[in-house]
Formats: structure tokens, C-alpha cells, sequence
């Protein structure tokens, strides 16, 4: 039968993970639990909450140690409700991926019932809570996965949290000559849509009413 | 010689798309590349916050106009972890077959696109002309041609037509005889091999620190796929293993490769349906009304407050992700956050610095080899 990794072997994979995050990493405040998703194989992975300025200590022993190579995605939320201790989030969906450079001719085949230790792909979610600031910045990892930098790049430009350390930073999606401050994806800027999300969002982004207000359903 | 920039782009046949690939030249030599991206971005992501979770469905159709399948079902499974939704068996047969089908008409559309770059327009009339077979089944699940709307939070839309099996497994077979004519075509011209061996090296440890998987990942040597490697649906019961090609250098893999792994790649796709419609519970050639417990679960229309639901999913171009937030009650059913992974954002300012050392001429053999799609990479 094809290909299938085993849910002990899955889980067993994530506890070991969890524990050696733990033990480099607790007295730093990291904190790391294996979790579950909700729905279909219900597979287990490693979820990390970490104080923002650990994450560049976090990040490079997970990528050296920790064998986790692939930075899948990295993107930030703001939460103008949040209170004090919440205003922005940055999550880092991270991956550890069984792979080596192959010679000409060669093919590394994985048979997925036999994969151990690190070799057993792994997914990891980190969460940075950042407090309520005007300007929310947290650690660069560009030097560590080459694959974070334009996921840096898109959520400064999309949600506007900084990355401090990130080279050569520039809108990826919103044109060049956006106005400084734009960031479509923070909740400032509202959607009208049926009357659910009041404001029509401007061009500028500016907080300019349409001059349809109240007349639009 | 004097370096120069040249502009390539946003209107150009290497593009596939609209964007700009801005190239430092030396003579006819590469120095430098920039990508620059965002023609048309749309911000999904932002429209999403404002639809509640069946409505962004038809959004996710449109991230990726070539495989719209399974952007949605890509979607879909995040919004189940977020839901907490089970979905039944025969459902999960169904999305199967219907991605899978996607997997083979998004690697068509590739190989008729890519071809013409390098030389040889006889594929594109070909794969076009095969690709409409496959978009005829899937318009028969879906209602439209390339926009299906298919898949629902907890199952599918509509159950498998009646003769659809049948349909399928003709269609196949016809396919998969035609698919020799093109590899006949293709391995044996040698416009077609000196503009894609040795072209655009690219290493699998190289590639995943960047951030690309998928068919060009394995073109390196790996048998790396989320569908195994995470699984959903149900790859677990059929019996198949990723299409995997031998690099031909020690840099990595070559366009060639790349094209290898894609042919190899809907072979594999074809079997899987083909296995599917033997396996599927209930049989493939009853059809169970819309919103039949066989083919749909009720699901819940609203997420908790601080629920958070992703996905890690095999699209045909690479991983893709969604990454969901639930808005809670105060913001009646729609997610307060909608994050999109697209595989092609991450890869194109790859594949820029891939090009640095070769020609202008490799260019568009090397861009269009990783498999560019505009739609997804600028949301």
C-alpha cells in the first residue's frame, strides 16, 4: 500500500521536537506544545509561542540544530482589540523537510513507513505577540531561511510590521509609490460588503468616506 | 563589455503573466535579476475578511485561473481545521479525483505554454486540445469551465454524474496514448533538448531553504510531497508514490528534469483517478443528491474567537497554504484573518537568481520550466 507515515510515529516525532525546544529554550520563556488540527487525519505538530525577542535565538537553533529547513510562511495580524498585551501577531508556519543534495543519476526515494528521527517531516507553527504599538517590529529571519525573506517583505507590506535586520525591505504587492503607512491588511481600513463591514476602502487607504455612504446595501 | 539593465515584462511572452523581470546583462551574459511582482493583485486576502466561509470559495477559484480546483480544495482544508469539520469518506474520493484531474490539466497548460517558449508550437495545439477533455469532466462536477466552486466546507457540491466514471476512464486512456506522441515529440527534438539540458541548475537543499517544493523540488532528487508527507484526503489508501527525477548535475536539476518529472507526474495523477474510481465508496457510478450525508457533513457556520486553522496542501506548483483566523461572534461569520502561502510568490525570486551566469536567450527556458502562474503569486 502506498505511502503513509504512521500517527504514532507522527506523534512521536512532534514530542521529541517539543521537548528539545523545551529544554534549550524554557528559561527564555519559549514555550512549545505539540497540537493537533481539527479535522481530517488529525495530524500532530509542534506549536511555539515565543517573546519576540528570542525569536532570532529560536529560529537559528531550529534551523541547525533542529533540522527544520523550509520557512513555509511567515505572516502578521493585527489586532486593534486585542488589548494591551495583544496588538500585533506574527506566525511563522515552519517545516522540517527530508531532503539531501542528490548526485547525477541518483534519487533520494523516501519509503514513508520507514522514515525516523529527524527524517520524519514535521510541521511547526511559532506565534509572536507583539503589545499595542504604532510601530510593531520584531527579529528578522531572512539570514536564516532564505525562503522568509519575501514572506518578510510581503507582510511588511501588506500588514505593516517591521523586520528589523531585513535587507533591502520594499513593497512586493502594493504599487512602489504607496503612501508611507499604507498597509491595506491592518483593520483600520474596512470593506463595505452588504452592510456587514462599514467603510469602502479607498484607494489611499486614508480613511475617506465613498461618497455613497448610507446609500449602499 | 558594459553592464546594462533590460527590462522584460510586465508585457512579455516569458512572463506567462504580468510582471517584470528586470535583467542586468554583460554582453548577452546574466549579472543580475530583480523580480518585480504585484500587477494584479487583487487583495484576496482582504476581500476574504468580508465573506463568510462558503463565499470565499469562488475567490480562492480565481487565485490561480489554470488549477482552480485546487486552490479551492486548498482552502477548504484549512477552513475544516479552523471548523472542526469532518468530511465523509466518499467526499474526500471525490476531491480526489476532481485535484487530481486539475494536477493534469495544470501540467498541460504548463507544457503547451512552455513549448512554444522554446521552439515548438505543435505541443501547445496538442496539450490545449487534451486539456479541453479533462475540462469537459470537470465542468461536469463543477457547472463551469474553469472556475468550479466545487468543493464546500464539510464535502463537495454535487456528486459524481452518472457516466462520469465511465467517461473518465476513456478520456484516460485516450490520454494516456497520446501523452507518448508527446514525450516522442519532445525527447527526440533537439531544439528541445539543447534549450533545456543542462539550463537553469537548481540543487534540492537549496531550493527548499528558498522555499520551493513540489514537482521542482522533486525534479532534484526527492521524493518529497505533502501528500504523503502530511497527508489529507485519502493518498494514504490509494497505492502510488511521487513521480521523483534523477538530477543530471552535481548543481541539481535542469529544465529537462523539471519537464520529466512534470510528464512522469501526470501519468501518476491519471492512475490515482483511475484507482479512485474503483475504491469510492458507495460505487462511481451511483450519484447521491446534493447535500446527502454521503457527500456532505453539516458544518459549522462560525469560528470561535481566537481559533486559528492552516493546511499544508499540494498544489500543482508547489506547496500552498491557507492560514486562517476564526472572527468569533462580534464578527458574525466571517474569519478575521485570511493568510494565502502561494508556492509561485516564494519561487519566482528564485528562479531571478537562479538565471544570474546564463544567457539571455536561457531566460525564458529557465523561468518557464519552474512553472510561473501570476494569478496565485499576486493574489
Amino acid at each position: 500500500m502506498g505511502m503513509k507515515i504512521s500517527s504514532q510515529v507522527n506523534v512521536a516525532a512532534a514530542e521529541v521536537a517539543v521537548e528539545a525546544i523545551n529544554a534549550r529554550f524554557s528559561s527564555a520563556g519559549v514555550e512549545a506544545t505539540s497540537a493537533q488540527h481539527a479535522s481530517g487525519h488529525k495530524r500532530t505538530y509542534v506549536s511555539i509561542t515565543c517573546p519576540p525577542a528570542h525569536w532570532l535565538a529560536l529560529a537559528k537553533w531550529m534551523r541547525f540544530d533542529g533540522g527544520v529547513n523550509h520557512c513555509s510562511m511567515i505572516t502578521g495580524v493585527h489586532h486593534p482589540d486585542g488589548g494591551p498585551d495583544k496588538g500585533w501577531e506574527v506566525i511563522a508556519h515552519l517545516m522540517r523537510i527530508p531532503v539531501v543534495d542528490q548526485k547525477p543519476g541518483k534519487a533520494l526515494v523516501h519509503d514513508a513507513a520507514k522514515l525516523s528521527g529527524k527524517d520524519v517531516p514535521m510541521e511547526y507553527e511559532v506565534m509572536l505577540t507583539l503589545p499595542q504599538t504604532d510601530d510593531p517590529i520584531v527579529p528578522s529571519v531572512q539570514s536564516i531561511w532564505v525562503g522568509a525573506d519575501w514572506n518578510e517583505k510581503e507582510t511588511w507590506d501588506l500588514v505593516g510590521i517591521n523586520f528589523e535586520g531585513h535587507e533591502y525591505m520594499m513593497r512586493v504587492l502594493n504599487p512602489h509609490d504607496s503612501p508611507q503607512g499604507f498597509h491595506p491588511l491592518q483593520k483600520q481600513h474596512h470593506l463595505r460588503y452588504h452592510g456587514h463591514n462599514e467603510m469602502y476602502d479607498d484607494a489611499q487607504g486614508f480613511m475617506r468616506l465613498p461618497v455613497d455612504v448610507d446609500k449602499v446595501k | 563589455m558594459a553592464e546594462m539593465w533590460i527590462t522584460m515584462g510586465p508585457q512579455h511572452p516569458m512572463t506567462h503573466g504580468l510582471w517584470t523581470l528586470r535583467v542586468k546583462v554583460d554582453g548577452e551574459t546574466v549579472v543580475d535579476t530583480e523580480p518585480e511582482l504585484g500587477y494584479i493583485h487583487r487583495g484576496v486576502e482582504k476581500i476574504c475578511e468580508a465573506r463568510d466561509f462558503t463565499q470565499i470559495t469562488p475567490y480562492c477559484d480565481r487565485l490561480c485561473y489554470v488549477s482552480a480546483m485546487t486552490w479551492a480544495h486548498s482552502y477548504i482544508y484549512s477552513a475544516e481545521n479552523l471548523l472542526e469539520v469532518e468530511v465523509p469518506e466518499r467526499a474526500e474520493y471525490i476531491r480526489l479525483i476532481a485535484t487530481e484531474i486539475q494536477r493534469v490539466t495544470s501540467h498541460l497548460m504548463w507544457l503547451g505554454a512552455y513549448s512554444p517558449d522554446i521552439g515548438n508550437l505543435t505541443i501547445f495545439t496538442w496539450c490545449l486540445r487534451d486539456r479541453e477533455m479533462f475540462i469537459d469532466l470537470m465542468q461536469e462536477l463543477g457547472g463551469s469551465r474553469l472556475h468550479y466552486n466545487f468543493p464546500r466546507v464539510g464535502g463537495v457540491k454535487r456528486d459524481l454524474p452518472v457516466g462520469f466514471a465511465q467517461r473518465c476512464r476513456a478520456k484516460i486512456a485516450l490520454f494516456l496514448g497520446r501523452l507518448k506522441e508527446y514525450e516522442m515529440l519532445l525527447d527526440e527534438s533537439t531544439v528541445f533538448l539543447v534549450r533545456t539540458q543542462g539550463v537553469g541548475l537548481a540543487s534540492a537543499e537549496a531550493m527548499v531553504n528558498a522555499g520551493v517544493t513540489g514537482p521542482n523540488l522533486r525534479a532534484a532528487g526527492v521524493n518529497y510531497d505533502v501528500r504523503w508527507a502530511h497527508p489529507y484526503s485519502v493518498y494514504d489508501e490509494l497505492d502510488w508514490m511521487p513521480s521523483v527525477e534523477k538530477p543530471s548535475s552535481v548543481k541539481g536539476a535542469d529544465c529537462y528534469d523539471r519537464y520529466r518529472v512534470r510528464m512522469e507526474e501526470m501519468v501518476i495523477a491519471c492512475e490515482m483517478v483511475l484507482e479512485a474510481l474503483e475504491k469510492i465508496p458507495g460505487g462511481a457510478d451511483s450519484h447521491y443528491s446534493p447535500g446527502d450525508a454521503m457527500i456532505q457533513s453539516k458544518a459549522p457556520l462560525r469560528a470561535p474567537a481566537g481559533s486559528s486553522g492552516f493546511h499544508h496542501y499540494e498544489d500543482c506548483r508547489g506547496e500552498s497554504m491557507f492560514y486562517l483566523q476564526g472572527g468569533g461572534e462580534g464578527r458574525g461569520k466571517h474569519p478575521y484573518r485570511v493568510s494565502i502561502r502561494s508556492p509561485m510568490f516564494i519561487t519566482i525570486p528564485f528562479v531571478a537568481k537562479t538565471m544570474i551566469g546564463y544567457k539571455i536567450a536561457d531566460i525564458p527556458a529557465i523561468m518557464g520550466s519552474f512553472d510561473p502562474c501570476i494569478g496565485e503569486t499576486d493574489r
